[in-house]
């Protein structure tokens, strides 16, 4: 598709993988808006989350009181809004979980016929030499052994991670904060996937 | 001395702003402002979004020069780095402990800035000088 726009470039399958890449994320944010996020339930979860963990930050941060009984009590405190966060994280979860189905599905086919176009095919090239294990993603099903050539599978990811991830957070749809499973490296929510 | 701000009044405030329903627009003239006030989650945004655009100008100027091998994705990582520790310590004089330290402010959209640096360099490379 892109091959036809700019015949010149020799990587300009490129763009016609970021460019359906963007279009699946738009899909895919539309339908988990349809299903997940316009519902009450995950309202509602979303909001008790929110309230739960700014409730155990200012528990948390408050100067420690000198009385060991006061100091128990509160420790049951915080105990007790911890055990609630959990919980309503793990009904989030499971809540978004049962309605990404439909999403994996779109990604699932969007792959597929991703790999039908340009299996075989270096759509990219790397500008550094990708250490052995990224290897197996970055050169999947190309011939030769030149280690900088891009295979689909590879781009395909950085796109989907680099701009779904954005657009979940433009749109306000990343998990809060506070859920359980936040983490260090935080990927694009994968209950919509 | 350095000075340190609490964010613990801060906070406070904007609980209170939200549970009234009034939320003030964002102004970026805040983004400079060592007096201005900031929830966790909106120092967290704005840090993430500031991850993400110098992500994108590395990998455009990378890509362009173009700057190859390796190394260069440690020093993006440093720069970055050093950006966004410099805004938050420097610029807005937060103390990092109400916000969850140095790890959890630094951790803000790192992932998905490596991610989106990967995907800028990896175009513009492939596509300027091929």
């Amino acid at each position: 598709m892109a091959a036809a726009v700019f015949p010149n470039l020799k990587y300009s399958d490129s763009l016609t993988v970021v460019g359906i890449s963007v279009c699946t994320a738009v899909v895919c944010e539309a339908i988990s808006w349809i299903l997940i996020y316009r519902t009450t339930s995950y309202k509602s979860l979303k909001s008790s989350i929110d309230k739960a963990s700014k409730k155990l930050e200012t528990m948390k941060t408050d100067s420690n009181p000198s009385k060991l009984s006061v100091k128990k009590s509160k420790t049951k405190k915080i105990d007790r809004v911890e055990t609630s966060l959990k919980e309503s994280s793990r009904d989030l979860s499971l809540f978004k979980f049962k309605s990404g189905a439909v999403v994996a599905l779109v990604l699932f086919v969007v792959f597929g016929l991703l790999n039908s176009l340009f299996e075989g095919k270096a759509v990219a090239k790397l500008p550094f030499v990708p250490l052995r294990i990224v290897q197996k993603m970055s050169h999947r099903g190309l011939q030769g052994e030149d280690p900088t050539d891009c295979s689909m599978a590879f781009l395909y990811l950085l796109c989907s991670i680099s701009i779904r991830s954005n657009l979940q957070k433009f749109l306000g749809f990343s998990p809060p904060r506070g859920a359980a499973g936040a983490g260090l490296f935080p990927m694009p929510d994968p209950k919509s996937n | 001395m350095k000075e340190r701000k609490s964010g613990r009044s801060s906070v406070q405030q904007q609980q209170q702003q939200h549970l009234n329903g009034h939320f003030s627009p964002f102004k970026f003239t805040r983004l400079f402002d060592p007096d201005a006030s900031w929830d966790k989650d909106q120092l967290g945004d704005v840090l993430h979004w500031i991850r993400q655009v110098v992500a994108l100008i590395c990998g455009l100027l990378w890509g362009a020069i173009p700057l190859v091998g390796g190394i260069w994705i440690i020093l993006f990582l440093a720069i970055s780095s050093g950006i966004i520790y410099g805004f938050y310590a420097m610029i807005l004089k937060v103390d990092e402990e109400e916000y969850g330290g140095h790890g959890a402010l630094l951790q803000e959209g790192l992932f998905v800035s490596i991610m989106l640096f990967l995907l800028v360099w990896i175009l513009v490379y492939s596509l300027a000088h091929f």
